[in-house]
């Protein structure tokens, strides 16, 4: 997309759309942030500050159980669905079966099923046949079916373009397999395996349809989001969503830190690009 | 070390590696994901009345949905939104994953983790954000006002609004899949065209465009599907003439108790989307896209 004829040029009009997509992404964050601090949370312009909401938050509150619960939720199926996803892209991209394009539609099937029936079978299948109540355990298997199509197909567009020669060539100095993927797949591949973790945990955090049939009473933060617009929005719920983003952003802030200085890489290497 | 196992498995041809190596997953997948659906696929062709599931073997459900009007209309507008809202996704998350990757530099992934902050704080929150912001007495339309200039309309409560709340709820897995496919991209293919003299467009259309097919195309997928299957978007920035076929299948559900019907209505939805991506699909020419075929062996 190198449009306009010099380089500087091309940087100032591609960066104006990241910026103005940066603004667009992070607005109704600060605006959460900012009728964090109001006293009137509804139309909180102009703000009269107070600090309410955090007190309010302090005391313990349902938010507590339900933040816990989705990083819960999202970790393990996170970490569940990038496994199984890494797994799937790796057979399919090396192995030729004559079985593969039938499990190869049998993995792509859970995205063309919508949220709410992956949560209402799995609702079926626990309550009707089974008979076990809702669980934050059912809930990440539900959520990793969903969540590993995802993965699969973002790990995969890296990957197709991986050289297997690479791990022939390791076979060949005497490397066993796992010690060829440790060694050498892995550390080419581990941008995409970040983005699916990243993706899935994203998903899986805010994902209401699936989690929501099959947790019952178990409160994630979607559902006590969702409940407290019926009941209205209490303060202590906007506290806590921008205490979570202050947490993320420092995060971002000591990397971006780190990467300033040099001490950390994450996979730079100084004079590689152009 | 474990050297019997690596013997046993160099052992076996490349049909059994592949299914002792997939058969966890697909272990998995048929546990919790084909036999749930085939519970749902059973009860599509059952009956509710008066909230009760009778075991009544028909098709009426299917024939509902497909010829009642209404929802043939909630389907004809899903796919029009989902449309309009992946090309758009499409459309931003290109310029933005080029910016990451060509100028970058070594801040490239903080970039695209910053692009992923603000799904953390939930899509209800987000949407109420929105709402604040877009709002009639919102933050955009007040400042507007202030300036002497009419509020915006259209920015609440119409199709417009549900169309930006999904682009704003599915940018960054568009952007991730371009954003990982440029980055085994090769720039400087880009220079050899220049050199045979390429002009910009021409460079971007016949080198870059096409050897990243398959990162547009999935982030594409993963946009559509959702973004047809969507209920809370459309409940929320819809309004009255905005209801999707994703919201009038969830009410089956919780409203009006018929889970037959929302049953059937979720399997003609699993077909519209199959065929639609397959199509779009059959358009990639994978010798075309770099890939590096399938397997070590030649």
């Amino acid at each position: 997309m190198d449009f306009m004829s010099s380089k500087s040029a091309n940087r100032i009009v591609l960066g104006a759309i990241v910026v103005l997509a940066y603004i667009f992404l992070y607005v109704p964050i600060l605006h959460i942030t900012l009728a964090s601090f109001s006293r009137d949370i509804v139309w909180p312009y102009p703000i009269r500050f107070t600090w309410n909401g955090y007190l309010a938050l302090m005391k313990g509150s349902i938010y507590h159980e339900a933040f816990l619960n989705s990083t819960i939720l999202g970790l393990g199926t996170a970490v569940i669905s990038t496994t199984l996803a890494t797994i799937a892209v790796l057979s399919i991209l090396k192995y030729r079966s004559r079985y593969k394009p039938l499990i190869l539609f049998l993995f792509l099937a859970p995205l063309f099923v919508a949220d709410v029936l992956l949560g209402i079978s799995t609702l079926i299948l626990n309550g009707l046949f089974l008979e076990i109540p809702g669980n934050l355990l059912s809930a990440i298997f539900a959520n990793v079916v969903r969540a590993f199509t995802y993965a699969m197909l973002i790990i995969a567009t890296q990957l197709f373009r991986y050289n297997w020669k690479l791990d022939d060539a390791a076979m060949v100095f005497g490397a066993g397999p796992i010690r060829t993927f440790f060694e050498i797949t892995l550390p080419n591949i581990w941008p995409a395996l970040l983005g699916a973790f990243i993706v899935t945990f994203i998903l899986s955090f805010n994902n209401l349809d699936i989690s929501f049939y099959t947790l019952g009473a178990v409160p994630t933060m979607p559902s006590v989001a969702w409940g407290s617009l019926r009941f209205g929005i209490k303060p202590e719920l906007y506290a806590i969503a921008a205490l979570v983003n202050a947490a993320v952003l420092l995060c971002l802030a000591v990397m971006f830190v780190l990467m300033r200085s040099g001490t950390v890489g994450f996979g730079y290497k100084e004079g590689r690009d152009d | 070390m474990s050297g019997w196992i690596v013997q046993r498995w160099l052992k076996l041809d490349q049909n059994q590696r592949f299914l002792l190596l997939t058969a966890p997953v697909t272990l998995f997948l048929i546990l919790f994901f084909v036999v749930p659906l085939i519970a749902i696929l059973v009860v599509s062709f059952w009956r509710t009345e008066s909230y009760q599931l009778i075991v009544d073997w028909n098709i009426d459900n299917y024939i509902d949905v497909l010829t009642e009007p209404s929802y043939r209309v909630f389907l004809l507008r899903s796919i029009v939104t989902a449309l309009i809202v992946s090309v758009t996704c499409v459309a931003l998350a290109w310029p933005i994953a080029y910016f990451v990757i060509r100028y970058g530099g070594r801040y490239k992934l903080l970039l695209v983790l910053g692009l992923a902050v603000p799904f953390l704080t939930g899509i209800v929150l987000r949407v109420i954000a929105l709402q604040g912001v877009l709002g009639p007495i919102g933050l955009l339309n007040l400042g507007l006002m202030k300036i002497g200039i009419e509020p915006i309309q259209a920015l609440m409560y119409t199709k417009t609004a549900t169309a930006v709340g999904l682009i704003y709820l599915y940018l960054p897995f568009v952007t991730t899949a371009i954003y990982l496919s440029l980055l085994n991209f090769n720039f400087r293919l880009l220079d050899a065209a220049k050199v045979f003299g390429a002009g910009n467009f021409r460079a971007f259309w016949e080198i870059t465009w096409p050897l990243n097919w398959v990162g547009t195309v999935i982030g594409f997928a993963l946009t559509f599907v959702p973004s047809l299957a969507s209920a809370v978007t459309p409940r929320f920035l819809g309004g009255a003439n905005g209801t999707l076929f994703g919201l009038a299948m969830g009410s089956q559900f919780s409203a009006t108790g018929t889970w037959s019907l929302g049953a059937a209505m979720g399997v003609v939805l699993f077909f519209v989307s199959g065929i639609t991506l397959f199509t779009i699909s059959r358009i990639v020419n994978l010798k075309r896209s770099g890939f590096t075929g399938v397997g070590s062996r030649d």
